[in-house]
């Protein structure tokens, strides 16, 4: 192997192109040939064993010197017809490890299930880690619990007497609860939808008839509208002269939609919850 | 040294079963992959928080919480 390597070194130094059969069985031979001519040595696997001379060269092979710094070696005919031997009659050059030590035991489906097995865990694992990186910054965008909890309003209905309004905070505006009484919820009900401006029903703006809740804040530009007071016997805004019905339906004045509607349940006794 | 192939042993017949009855087509493989992952995350999650409130027994609010509010 040293004398390999520094043939290989000074080769590179003094630019030397040797043209060599492909086959590594030649590029053996012809190595062992130069290091070992003196000996006539022929032994294809002595190459650690032998001392190699300090500053091998290749005195077998014939050599052209074309100019100073390039040398052309052209390696004789018999090396490169290399005798070609089929695998019974070459036991020694193909000498194939005994793998039966490594060879599984456990069958081939064994085998195949196990490395489907490994494939799908690791799909699985890799899947949770980027829904669970996915779902932790998508929690970090909603609201936290004590902002929610604030965004909540609870309301006790059962001291709001009928024909009475109260308004309440929520969230910065004002929510307008109305407790009807039967005439109001009759008179929001006689209402013909085809002559409203924003049509709806009295029906999809309450949940129970008796109790209007919407948010106090006009559609026109946000003023707060007074209640129980327009042309209509509902609400009236100030600011521009939007008139408001008992059921919070835009009528008369600038403002292009009803009252909204927040988002409110009812509790079982006698509490509503906006929010 | 001869391999003892194990191809005919029962290991070996449940294994091609669950091959051809998971691996075999791609859409049932994927299907049970995301599905399993589903349930390896709810079976995580479950064991580590009955891990955890059980060393925080007696510490956490829900524990005490009786202690301090009324309803």
């Amino acid at each position: 192997m040293a004398s390999l390597a520094t043939k290989l070194a000074s080769a590179s130094l003094n630019r030397t192109f040797v043209t060599l059969p492909a086959t590594a069985s030649g590029i053996r031979t012809v190595f062992n040939r130069s290091a070992h001519h003196s000996s006539g040595d022929d032994d294809h696997h002595g190459h650690g064993h032998h001392e190699s001379p300090a500053t091998p060269s290749l005195p077998a092979l014939k050599t052209t010197s074309l100019n100073s710094n390039r040398t052309f070696v052209t390696v004789p005919a018999g090396f490169v017809q290399q005798k070609r031997y089929n695998h019974s009659s070459a036991r020694d050059t193909t000498q194939i490890p005994d793998f039966n030590k490594y060879k599984s035991g456990s069958g081939d489906a064994s085998n195949r299930a196990f490395s489907y097995f490994m494939v799908g865990t690791t799909g699985a694992l890799s899947f949770v880690g980027a829904k669970t990186t996915v779902a932790d910054f998508l929690a970090n965008m909603s609201a936290s619990a004590d902002v929610l909890a604030l965004a909540k309003v609870e309301v006790d209905l059962s001291s709001i007497p009928e024909g009475r309004n109260v308004t309440i905070k929520w969230r910065g505006k004002p929510v307008f609860i109305r407790h009807r009484t039967q005439d109001e919820i009759e008179e929001a009900n006689s209402v013909s939808i085809t002559e409203l401006r924003d049509p709806q029903n009295d029906a999809e703006r309450v949940q129970k008839p008796e109790w209007l809740i919407m948010l106090g804040v006009c559609t026109h530009l946000g003023c707060v509208p007074i209640g129980e007071a327009g042309d209509y016997g509902g609400w009236y805004c100030p600011c521009h002269g939007s008139h408001y019905d008992i059921s919070g339906r835009i009528r008369k004045g600038p403002a292009p939609l009803n009252l909204e509607i927040p988002a409110y349940a009812f509790d079982e006794d006698n509490k509503v919850i906006i929010g | 040294m001869p391999v003892k192939s194990n191809n005919g042993s029962a290991v070996n017949s449940f294994a091609r079963a669950g091959y051809n009855a998971v691996v075999k087509r791609n859409s049932v493989f994927l299907t049970t992959i995301f599905v399993s992952a589903f349930v390896a995350e709810m079976a995580f999650d479950t064991v580590s928080d009955r891990i955890w409130d059980n060393l925080n027994k007696g510490r956490q609010w829900k524990d005490i919480s009786a202690k301090y509010t009324t309803e």
